[in-house]
C-alpha cells in the first residue's frame, strides 16, 4: 500500500478535485464548464509534451511531479 | 570519458530544461488556440475577439480596456459560525490572511486578491499558465487541510470569486440549509483516496488462467500451424483481452463494493488518463470514501488486505488522505479527468 499523506499530490489529482468536486454556488465570478475542460486541454498538451521531452532524453524523467 | 559526459550533461542541463519548457509551452499554445476556435465560450458574442489565452502576442501588447483595479474577495470553504477562527494562514495570494465572513450560523473562509489577476478575463489567463493554477491550486487546499483540522468543512470549487463581504453573506443566506445540511454530514468524517493499479500483463495472464476457453483455444493452437493457427491466434488474443477487461471490472467492483462497506459514503469516479497522471500500470478504480474518523485505522488495514488479495494481478493501492471532502458534498464531485 502506498500512503501519501505528507503529501506532495500530483497536479493532475489536486485539480481533480479542486476543478471536479467541491460545491459549485453562484459567485460574482466563477469557471464556465468550458473553462475548466479548458485546463485539461492544457494539462493534457503540457504533460504529453514533457514526456517526449523525456523520451528525447532532454528531461529526466519525472515521476508523477508533475 | 563517461565522467566528461555526465559534466558536460550536468552543465547543459539547466538550458536543455528551459529548451523542453518552451516546447511545452509552444505546443500549449496551440492546443489552446485550436479548442479557443473549435468552441466558442459560452455567453460570448460571436464579434468579439478570441480571449487573451489564445493570442500569442503577449498581453501588454494588446490593445483594450486596462485591467481591473480594485480587490474581491476568493472563497475557500464554509464551516460552522463557531468553529475555531483561521489563524495565521495566508491564502492564494500570500500577504493576503485568511478572514471570515459570517452569517446566521456560518461563516465563510476567504482571503482578499487583486483583480487584476483575479477577473474575469486575467483569470481565464492564468488559468492557462500552470504554474500559477500549481500555485493557487495548492494554496487554497492548504487553506482547507488547516481548516479542516479544527473542524468540518465544506469546500468551495476553485476559482469562487465574491465582488465584497455583502456579496458573501447573501451566497451563505442563500445556500443556508444545504450548507448546514452538509456539514453535518461531514462532521467527524474524513474523505480518502483510493486507487487501485494492477500490472496488464498479469491481469491477462489470470484472465487466461481463468478462462476454459482461453484453454480450448490454446489447445486447438497445438495441431495447426500457417494461416489457419494464426487465425486461431487472433481468436485467442481476442478473448483473452475480453477476458481481461472482465476481470477488471469484477476486481475493481469487489475492491470498490469491500471499501465502500467500510465508509459511510462512496464515489467510484472515471480512472485517470495515465498520459495526466503517469501512473504505472492499469488504474481500474479511482474511489474517494467517506471514513468515519475513528474508524480510518480499520480503512487502512482494509485498503492493505486487499492489495495482498489481489497480488497474482501485481495490485497496488494506493490510499490520499485526508482530503477536504470534495467528493461529498451537494452537486459535488462529478466528474475527473480523463
Amino acid at each position: 500500500m502506498t500512503t501519501i499523506q505528507e503529501r506532495e499530490v500530483a497536479l493532475v489529482d489536486l485539480i481533480d478535485r479542486l476543478l471536479g468536486g467541491g460545491v459549485v454556488v453562484a459567485g460574482d465570478i466563477t469557471l464556465a464548464a468550458a473553462d475548466v475542460d479548458l485546463v485539461y486541454v492544457h494539462l493534457r498538451a503540457l504533460i504529453t509534451s514533457v514526456a517526449t521531452a523525456q523520451e528525447k532524453g532532454l528531461l529526466p524523467h519525472m515521476g508523477s511531479a508533475v | 570519458m563517461a565522467d566528461e559526459l555526465a559534466r558536460w550533461a550536468g552543465e547543459r542541463a539547466p538550458s536543455l530544461l528551459a529548451r523542453a519548457e518552451g516546447e511545452a509551452l509552444a505546443v500549449l499554445r496551440d492546443a489552446l488556440v485550436a479548442a479557443a476556435l473549435d468552441r466558442p465560450r459560452e455567453g460570448r458574442p460571436p464579434d468579439e475577439p478570441d480571449p487573451p489565452t489564445a493570442k500569442r502576442d503577449p498581453p501588454l501588447a494588446k490593445p483594450g480596456p486596462p485591467p481591473p483595479t480594485g480587490e474581491a474577495l476568493w472563497a475557500y470553504g464554509v464551516s460552522r459560525a463557531d468553529a475555531p477562527r483561521p489563524e495565521g494562514l495566508s491564502g492564494v495570494v500570500p500577504s493576503a490572511p485568511v478572514t471570515r465572513v459570517e452569517a446566521g450560523e456560518l461563516a465563510a473562509l476567504v482571503s482578499s486578491v487583486p483583480l487584476a489577476e483575479f477577473a474575469e478575463e486575467p483569470l481565464r489567463r492564468n488559468l492557462n499558465d500552470l504554474t500559477w493554477l500549481g500555485r493557487v491550486a495548492r494554496a487554497h487546499e492548504a487553506v482547507l487541510e488547516r481548516a479542516l483540522s479544527t473542524t468540518a468543512i465544506v469546500p468551495l470549487r476553485l476559482c469562487t470569486i465574491y465582488e465584497s463581504e455583502e456579496s458573501v453573506r447573501e451566497m451563505l443566506e442563500r445556500e443556508q440549509d444545504a450548507f448546514v445540511e452538509a456539514l453535518e454530514v461531514l462532521d467527524g468524517r474524513q474523505e480518502w483516496g483510493v486507487k487501485l493499479l494492477v500490472d496488464p500483463e498479469r491481469l491477462a495472464e489470470e484472465a487466461r488462467s481463468r478462462s476454459s476457453e482461453a484453454a480450448a483455444l490454446q489447445d486447438e493452437l497445438e495441431g495447426r500451424s500457417g494461416g489457419s493457427a494464426y487465425l486461431v491466434r487472433r481468436r485467442l488474443e481476442r478473448h483473452v483481452r475480453e477476458a481481461a477487461s472482465s476481470v477488471a471490472g469484477e476486481v475493481a467492483e469487489q475492491v470498490h463494493a469491500r471499501l465502500q462497506d467500510w465508509a459511510i459514503d462512496a464515489v467510484s469516479r472515471r480512472p485517470q488518463n495515465r498520459e495526466l497522471s503517469g501512473h504505472e500500470g492499469d488504474m481500474l478504480l479511482n474511489g474517494a470514501y467517506l471514513v468515519e474518523a475513528e474508524r480510518v485505522d480499520g480503512f487502512r488495514e482494509l485498503v492493505t488486505g486487499l492489495e495482498d488479495r489481489y497480488r497474482s494481478l501485481g495490485a497496488r493501492l494506493e490510499l490520499t488522505g485526508p482530503w477536504p471532502p470534495y467528493n461529498f458534498v451537494p452537486h459535488g464531485g462529478a466528474a475527473a479527468i480523463a
